[in-house]
């Protein structure tokens, strides 16, 4: 008997090792008399919700409480969809390869960073995806790649969140510029630069595209009259942006420029694109709601720099009442713990209602990802990314208690340890404290290509 | 029988001392000037390979060969004994992913209007087809010492600053005077490492131009055939970098990709699984969580010696809460986690090589003991310095055990290898022998003052020599008039050899916007020095010395 209970353990434990090497780890959960705030289909009090193999199973009151499945009694508190960051650093090694103006080839995923305590942070303020993304350095930077918060595991894959569609970093304005133009005297040196190098990256992929099509068109056998062109990952990479693979998240703070990007892509045919930043967005709102895929935008920040001067706290606000998909982003380890209270100043702010103000941490994110048919809500069938407070969310009193990611979950306030560290330094016997704290911001990495002048301009973050 | 085999040892000790050349006839030891290129090693105790232990064993190697081993064999009369009685024969240790040595390549300049977003590939570090045996110093001292703790051959990787530095080459670390290339273009190297302020510029470049490098080998490749059936074709023009890495795709040698963590590891096998190269990878310091995947993928492993400063022994003093006890418990258990890295390979039956890259020679031993007594068996370490790197480099068939046919490569050890006692006495290396015993170095450590007199073209210069010695190594000063003032000038004193006769060693001489190399080198009786100082391009002078009772060196 003894044995026998042995041999079994020891082959569940096995068949999690197994598991945990290749697939994703799926929860079911039980979740008992919640006020759950759906999002797309407004308040449901005394509401349970069903959560199996990761999925949210059923959704209704008085559900008969499965056997063998973990449940929790959320009478009084409030269920949110996790909460979702379209504009992140998070968890990355390396944050920009500013090298050259065009880095489209370079894959945020093969940077991505396990051991970050910065997720478990993010978890603890139900933040469970994020969009990973390349800096602003580059005209056009590296593709980031869609995170959910599956913290404790140490494979950088099991992160990613495989349904995710591609999207690519753009940036416009005076990053590229000074980055380029004036610490290496490379296009673009101004905001026409900036076009220029955009429009020129899309030519010449229209030229590798006919080439390649050229040589896979040569007779096949046969000899070819042709030799092979040369391979090139940059240009392959903008040829799936204008074949509609992939989704511009562009880096902007203008109004100027965001039109003009919007002109360039409507010329190419292009039509998935996101502004993230978008600080003078609330000038072009209708172009913005008829032509892209929103805007991803701060609550109540700018003026750390000439180009973003003028904005307005109201900027979400307007950009919803004009049907921009709106959302809210943190672009900050630290910001990514409570973008719940990011969302609440709209409502001071503009007065959004708490729908239209949780949309934007929650279903407009998922949309500006593509990931809306996923997450972002709570409805059946949906990804179970769940996140408990012990109040209204977009009350500043609120707490998360518990988060979920496929039902699995990550965070319980409860069992909260002081140190939640994966992976600890041998040789570090207390983790030093910096009085400046590194920021993760669009301009990380980029540092050493300027001195003194430039680099005091550098002292903001975005 | 104890009483007897010690009585007979110390009376052996007793007549080496009085007599240094009896134990090997007339030949002088380090095999300078040797009559014979046949040995034998009488009555010993063979390791041959890890776990067998044979006793009473005779090993007989002619020309730098394996030629018999066992009990019985039959000895050539020509062949010279070396005793063996009390000493324990191990095969020669086998070093991967090694730089001593090396020296960097040149990288041409930056032009004028250069353009950091496409520097030419030497200057973005993307030289693949640069090799390790170019940029070798046969010579360098630092081999020498390591051949002194037992290593014979070593993996010789090419320096650089970028992701692909060149091909790598095998070494022994035999004599001096012969060409020691076992094989260039053994693997291509590859780091995650950048040059800094050109493309590409992190890991996100460094991974990107990789997948471009290769599909374009392959695309490079393709394009010589359809050529070479088909000369009105545009012909290809000569790229020595993707040239470099047709052997890679054709899988005719790995990739050595060297890791500093966990997820470089993750990395390496991420470029694997996408472009399907056989792979080593070195430099693991950590991820006994990859164990499973490394084990499924027979990757080839390289474990780094160098392992994590101790912090615990002696812990700082200060004001401890609750928490702090817990951090510190954590990091402990993470540092005792690294030490017992290699034991966790060796459990989960994963044969590993053992990389001297980055670590001092002084903690060689020291940190394959700490292995040991975090869980490695003494021949899994072994294993890990022999069999295992000759497995990986593909050398099985002439070096990692001690067997018919392979290269006299060995180890002559005063007691069990790793155990506290243990001393290298000799090390045999390419059929040359290498004697450390005690007597050879009879030379006390601690510093020495020559005061010398020399006579260049009809002046007399003096002037004054210190050595001091650190780590077995001699260094120090020597003082001279200067050529060009009237004051007296030091230099610092390089590749010194001291021994119990001679004297040697050289030094520069700076002289406006040249420099002088003198050379010196002679014969030591008693604290006199007579010799011989060669200045590099004007001629050979005659040198005194006489060595100062009271060194004045603190």
């Amino acid at each position: 008997m003894q044995t026998k209970l042995i041999l079994s353990v020891i082959s569940t434990f096995w068949f999690i090792v197994v598991s945990q090497a290749q697939e994703i780890s799926k929860g079911n959960v039980f979740i008992k008399n919640a006020h759950v705030i759906t999002i797309t289909n407004g308040l449901l009090e005394h509401t349970d919700v069903l959560v199996e193999n990761g999925i949210i199973s059923k959704i209704g009151s008085g559900l008969k409480e499965p056997k063998g499945v973990p449940v929790i009694d959320a009478s009084g508190q409030f269920l949110m969809p996790g909460i979702i960051d379209a504009h992140s650093h998070l968890a990355l090694e390396v944050i920009n390869e500013a090298s050259s103006p065009i880095t489209a080839e370079v894959k945020m995923e093969d940077v991505i960073d396990p051991f970050d305590v910065g997720i478990y942070r993010a978890l603890a303020g139900g933040t469970t995806v994020s969009h990973a993304m390349h800096g602003s350095a580059n005209a056009i930077g590296g593709q980031n790649i869609t995170l959910k918060h599956r913290y404790g595991t140490r494979d950088p894959d099991q992160l990613i969140m495989k349904e995710a569609p591609r999207t690519i970093k753009f940036a416009l304005g005076e990053n590229p510029i000074r980055v380029h133009g004036r610490g290496k005297n490379l296009q673009p040196r101004s905001r026409m630069g900036v076009e220029a190098v955009i429009r020129n990256g899309f030519e010449e992929a229209l030229q590798y595209k006919a080439d390649w099509e050229d040589w896979n068109a040569s007779d096949k056998g046969k000899e070819k009259q042709q030799i092979p062109p040369v391979y090139n990952s940059r240009l392959e990479t903008l040829v799936d942006i204008l074949e509609g693979e992939i989704i511009i998240h562009c880096h902007s703070y203008r109004a100027d420029e965001i039109y003009m990007l919007i002109k360039v892509c409507q010329e190419y045919g292009i039509d998935k694109i996101v502004f993230s930043h978008v600080n003078e967005g609330f000038k072009v709102a209708p172009e913005l709601a008829k032509y892209t895929m929103g805007a991803s935008v701060f609550a109540d920040w700018w003026a750390y720099k000439f180009e973003v001067y003028y904005s307005t706290a109201y900027n979400a606000a307007i950009l919803t009442k004009n049907g921009v998909v709106t959302s809210i982003n943190s672009d900050s380890d630290e910001l990514i713990r409570h973008l719940y209270h990011e969302a609440a100043k709209t409502q001071r702010y503009g007065g959004l209602t708490d729908d239209e103000a949780l949309a934007l941490i929650t279903i407009n994110p998922a949309k500006q990802l593509g990931i809306d048919k996923l997450v972002g809500s709570i409805e059946e069938g949906k990804q179970a990314d769940l996140v408990l407070f012990d109040m209204h969310p977009l009350s500043i009193y609120a707490i998360p208690q518990m988060t979920w990611v496929d039902g699995v979950k990550y965070f319980d306030r409860e069992k909260d340890a002081s140190d939640q560290r994966i992976k600890v330094n041998p040789e570090e016997t207390l983790e030093p404290i910096f009085l400046h704290t590194e920021h993760h911001n669009c301009m990380r990495d980029v540092d050493f290509y300027f001195t003194g002048f430039g680099r005091n301009l550098f002292g903001h973050s975005h | 029988m104890r009483a007897n085999n010690l009585l007979s040892s110390i009376s052996f000790i007793y007549l080496c001392f009085l007599f240094p050349a009896l134990l090997f006839g007339q030949s002088d030891r380090n095999g300078d000037r040797r009559i014979t290129g046949t040995y034998y090693i009488s009555n010993t105790t063979l390791i041959p390979s890890p776990g067998k232990i044979l006793t009473g064993q005779q090993l007989l190697f002619e020309n730098g060969i394996i030629k018999a081993l066992g009990k019985n064999i039959d000895i050539p009369a020509e062949a010279q004994e070396i005793k063996g009685d009390s000493l324990l024969v191990y095969p020669g240790f086998i070093d991967v992913a090694n730089k001593t040595g090396m020296v960097e390549p040149t990288i041409p300049e930056k032009p004028d209007d250069f353009d950091p977003s496409e520097p030419l590939p030497e200057i973005a570090g993307i030289h693949p087809h640069f090799s390790a045996v170019d940029h070798y110093q046969e010579k360098n001292p630092h081999d020498q010492e390591w051949r002194k703790l037992g290593f014979t051959i070593a993996q010789k990787l090419p320096k650089g600053k970028g992701m692909l530095p060149g091909n790598s080459a095998l070494v022994i670390y035999g004599h001096e005077s012969r060409n020691n290339i076992l094989s260039d273009n053994q693997s291509l190297y590859f780091k995650f490492s950048t040059v800094g302020g050109v493309y590409p510029n992190t890991d996100l470049g460094v991974m990107a131009k990789w997948r471009d490098l290769l599909q374009n080998a392959r695309l490079y490749e393709t394009h010589g055939e359809m050529y070479s059936e088909q000369s009105s074709l545009r012909r290809r023009e000569s790229n020595p970098v993707l040239d470099a890495l047709i052997p890679v795709i054709n899988r005719e040698i790995p990739v050595l990709i060297e890791s500093s963590s966990e997820l470089d590891i993750r990395r390496a096998l991420k470029m694997q699984e996408e472009n399907n190269f056989d792979l080593i990878i070195t430099g693991i310091n950590e991820g006994d969580a990859l164990l499973p995947i490394l084990k499924e993928k027979k990757t080839s492993a390289v474990l780094t010696l160098d392992l994590p400063d101790d912090k615990f022994s002696d812990p700082t003093e200060g004001e401890k809460g609750p928490d702090f006890e817990k951090r510190m418990e954590r990091t402990k258990n993470a540092y005792l986690k690294s030490l017992s890295l290699a034991g966790e390979y060796e459990k989960a039956g994963i044969p590993f090589g053992f990389t001297t890259k980055h670590l001092s020679r002084t903690d060689f031993i020291k940190n394959i003991r700490l292995m040991i007594a975090n869980g490695l068996s003494e021949e899994g370490a072994l294993a890990a310095l022999t069999v295992n790197p000759a497995e990986i480099l593909q050398i099985s068939a002439i070096a990692g055990t001690l067997s018919e046919g392979k290269m006299a490569n060995m180890v002559l050890m005063s007691d069990t290898l790793f155990s506290e006692e243990a001393k290298v006495v000799m090390v045999i290396s390419d059929g040359y022998l290498f004697d450390y015993s005690e007597k050879a170095q009879k030379i006390k450590d601690g510093a020495s003052v020559w005061e010398y007199e020399a006579e260049t073209e009809g002046r007399k210069s003096k002037g004054k020599w210190k050595f001091t010695k650190e780590d077995n190594n001699w260094s120090g000063t020597v003082s001279y008039d200067d050529p060009q003032t009237e004051g007296v000038k030091t230099s610092p004193i390089k590749n010194a050899v001291i021994t119990e006769k001679s004297l040697a060693f050289t030094f520069s001489v700076e002289v406006g916007e040249n420099a002088l190399e003198v050379k010196v080198s002679g014969e030591v009786t008693g604290e006199k020095f007579s010799g011989n100082m060669e200045i590099k391009g004007y001629g050979n002078y005659q040198v005194k010395a006489k060595k100062l009772e009271k060194p004045e060196i603190k």
